[in-house]
Formats: structure tokens, sequence, C-alpha cells
């Protein structure tokens, strides 16, 4: 496969100094890999992704509902791919991906009123207007406001994300590409 | 005193900021950094960005101006702009000195009795040696240059970039710049980098960060760690040096690569940051 982005995506020979810490551990993807052209906003974004994206005071699978379905929503490949599989690594089962995924109906799959209102949620925050007055109801109900602040936060890095990768065409890894196709997920 | 200032004062920066002023040149030698060559991508800082950056390297505890390019004495506004450059800092501008015709000579009034310097290439004292890296001509525009810049009063450094010199070849080259009025102070012999050009043709030696001195270097492009770091392999300006795309304020780069130099951990440079 001949993965044709829209910039370089830097090799470690040329990743820039700032950049430099993030390539220790082996090839750090494409997202750093196309950061790297800009090591300040490298810098800046990668404590913030992780802060956003990655382990916090809310569940992880609760964190992976807003990131697959806010980039299905978004139509972005690359990060549907990527976190299929963190998905599937946090529990969350293939019928349950795929409804995210705009496949089915997620109320059909989703029986938690709480997961329901995070999914809401997260169709929301996807579109150019405020929730409409079912879907803040539904989330004042099952969630707390510092979850809501949470959530927003990570639907809206999230959908920077998308945009990279959607905008930059980033190649989905190999590896899970291979293994999406294996449970007809890719 | 800002940090900077500290970290020049006491040993731990090197005080020089350089420039590339652009990275045209009417030759194309061929152990160039940047590929330079008539025709290529002019990436110029612009007069008055080159003095907005000389204003700030002052201010923030900068003692000394590089420009390089390129050529910059291509650019016809450059002896005015460095005349204004050096009301801030002394300015030591490189060259390839083979563009100072009388006409062009007259040009330089505005740098006569400032402090800038020229550093000129001159790598052998034989027309033929020279010039087989550097181009036809190349030697005797220079020989014939240096004195007359000398008679106007600049101060003239000659830069020798060579793999390896004989002794007695480096005694005539020695030999031939105090009959040119430089005197041996003003000789500096360098290697050359195997970067750029010097690449595709195998010359010289790799230089990894910690073998340059972090000498801060705007471009167009970007801050780099030393005039080193932005050359130009391929079409492609190198990113290995970059420090950071942004360079005003010049305070950002500038801290950037205080905390390089002194491994401090991210971020704490910044003051307005997410984290
Ligand atoms: S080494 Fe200097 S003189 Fe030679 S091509 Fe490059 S910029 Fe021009």
């Amino acid at each position: 496969m001949i993965a044709v982005t829209a910039v370089r995506l830097l090799a470690a020979a040329d990743a820039p100094l700032l950049a430099a810490p993030y390539y220790r551990g082996g090839d750090p993807g494409p997202i750093v890999r196309s950061l790297a052209h800009v090591p300040e906003l490298l810098e800046a974004a990668m404590p913030f992704i992780g802060v956003a994206l990655g382990p916090s005071g809310i569940p992880w699978r609760t964190k992976e509902l807003v990131i697959v379905r806010v980039s299905a929503r978004a139509g972005c490949r690359y990060c549907v791919q990527a976190h299929t599989a963190v998905a599937l690594d946090a529990g969350l089962t293939r019928d349950e991906i795929l409804a995210l995924r705009l496949a089915h109906d997620f109320r059909q799959v989703f029986t938690d009123p709480r997961e329901r209102a995070v999914i809401a949620w997260s169709d929301a925050a996807t579109s150019l207007t405020p929730p409409d007055p079912q879907t803040r109801a539904e989330a004042a109900e099952h969630l707390a406001e510092h979850e809501l602040v949470e959530l927003t936060v990570l639907a809206g890095a999230t959908l920077m994300l998308n945009r990279l990768a959607t905008m930059l065409e980033l190649p989905t890894a190999p590896s899970t590409l291979a293994r999406l196709n294996e449970l007809a997920l890719a | 005193m800002s940090e900077i200032a500290e970290a020049v004062a006491g040993g731990r920066l090197p005080g020089r900021l350089w420039m590339y002023a652009n990275y045209h040149c009417n030759l194309a030698c061929t152990y160039c950094l940047t590929e330079s060559a008539p025709q290529v991508p002019r990436r110029e800082l612009g007069p008055t960005r080159m003095v907005e950056i000389a204003r700030e390297a002052s201010e923030l505890g900068f003692t000394d101006l590089g420009v390089t390019g390129g050529e910059p004495f291509l650019l016809m506004w450059l002896p005015q702009t460095l005349a204004e450059m050096a009301t801030h800092l002394p300015v030591l501008v490189l060259t390839n000195g083979t563009l100072f015709s009388p006409k062009r000579l007259a040009r330089l009034e505005p740098i006569r009795g400032s402090s800038v310097a020229m550093q000129i290439s001159l790598d052998r004292p034989d027309p033929d040696a020279n010039d087989e890296m550097r181009g036809a001509e190349n030697f005797a525009k220079v020989v014939d240059a240096i004195p007359r810049l000398v008679d106007l009063g600049i101060r003239v450094r000659i830069a020798t970039t060579v793999e390896s010199i004989e002794d007695a070849e480096l005694d005539r080259l020695c030999a031939l710049h105090r009959q040119l009025g430089v005197p041996d102070e003003d000789h500096v012999i360098r290697p050359i980098v195997r970067r750029g050009r010097a690449v595709d043709y195998r010359l010289g030696v790799d230089a990894q960060r910690d073998d340059l001195p972090a000498e801060l270097t705007i471009t167009t492009d970007g801050a780099y760690w030393s005039p080193f770091g932005p050359t130009v392999h391929s079409g492609v300006v190198g990113t290995d040096l970059l420090i950071t795309r942004t360079t005003s304020p010049l305070s950002v780069p500038a801290n950037a690569l205080l905390r390089l130099v002194e491994a401090r951990p991210p971020g704490d440079d910044m003051t307005l940051n997410i984290r």
C-alpha cells in the first residue's frame, strides 16, 4: 500500500529538536509525525490530547463512546479505524461499535441511560447548534457538570484530530487494519 | 536582566544570533549547505523583519548578529539594512565576495564607519583549486574585491572551508590574505559540513546537534539551533535542527533554545500554555 499524505510524515532522522522526545519509543504514529512540522504546536498539543483523550476521571469505555461516535459523524476514516481498535480494547462489543459507527440505531444496542445520554451529547457536539432541550435534559439527568465539560472538550479534541487526519489523509497502521479486517470492522 | 542575557553573560548560550537574509546565490558551490543557485526559491526575510530581529535580539541580551544566505549582497537593500541593524548590535555578514564591482562598492556607503564586518569565502591560494569548488572566476573576483573593501574601511574576515589542506598550501593562503590586508586573527578555517549539496558530492563531515554551537538562527521557515540547521537538500529545508516555526516574538525560539541547551522540561519557558 502506498500511503499518500498531504504532508511528509517526519521520520526520526528529520524530527525537530523539540519533537525528538516523542520519537524515543519508536514510530510515534502519523499524528505526531505530522504535528512535528510545527514543534511548538506538537509540544502544546500532545499533553492536551493526552489529558482530553487519555485516562481521566471518566471511564475509558465512556470516553471511547464519544471518540468513535464523533469520528463516525465527522466521517474520519483514520480516527474511526484507530479508535475501533481502542474501543475493542476498552471492552466494547462489535455490535456496540457498529452502532456507534452509524450502522444501527444506537438506542437499539445501548440500554444504559447514562451511555445513551453520552452518545446523544456526542451527536449534538458534531452539529452547528446548541443541544436540543431533550438532549440537554437527558444529559443533565445522567451526567455531572464536570463530566459534561470534560465530554464536550473530548468531543472537540476528537473533532480537531478528525480534521487533521482527514485533511492530511493520515494512514491507518497496517497492524490495526489487519486486526479490523479479521473482525470485518475495517 | 532577561534569562537569555544571563545565559549569554554566563557563557551558557552563544551571544551571536544569525539570520538567513535569502537563499539564492549567483554561485552554485559543490559544498553549498543550502543548494543555493540563481533560480532557487529566495526565502527572503526582508529589510523590515531583519531590523526588527536585530532590535529584539539586542533587547533579549544577544551580543552579536550574523547574516548569511544565499548571497546576501544580491539584495539591493542590504547595505542600508545592515547599517540599521548595526545601530542595535555589531553585524558580521557572510558573502562570497564576487559582487563588489566598482559600481556595487559605491552602494556600500551606508556601512562605512558602522560596526558591520564582512566574512568572505576564500578556500585555496590558487585560482584553479579554489574555483573547482566555487565556480569560474571566483578567485580573481575575491582577490580583487578584498583590498578595495579594506580600503573603504570595512573589516574583512576570510573564511576557508576545506575538507583538508596541506601545510604548504595553507602557508601560501595565509601569505595571500596578509597581502590583501586581512590579519591572521581575521582568518578562520572550518570544515565542510555534510549537509545540503555536500551530501550529493559526498563532501565533508557529519554534524549532529551537539557538534554545533547553539547559535539561534532565524529564517523564513522558522528558528533553528545553528546556521547549519536550515540547510536544503533535494529542495526541502531540513527540520532536524528546527526549534520553532514561531520567530516573532523572538523570545519564543530564544527561550526554547535555552530550554534545549539546559535540558529543561517542556513548558518551562512558556508563560501562557494549556497543560
Ligand atoms: S556556498 Fe555560499 S557562495 Fe557558494 S553557492 Fe552556497 S551560498 Fe552561494
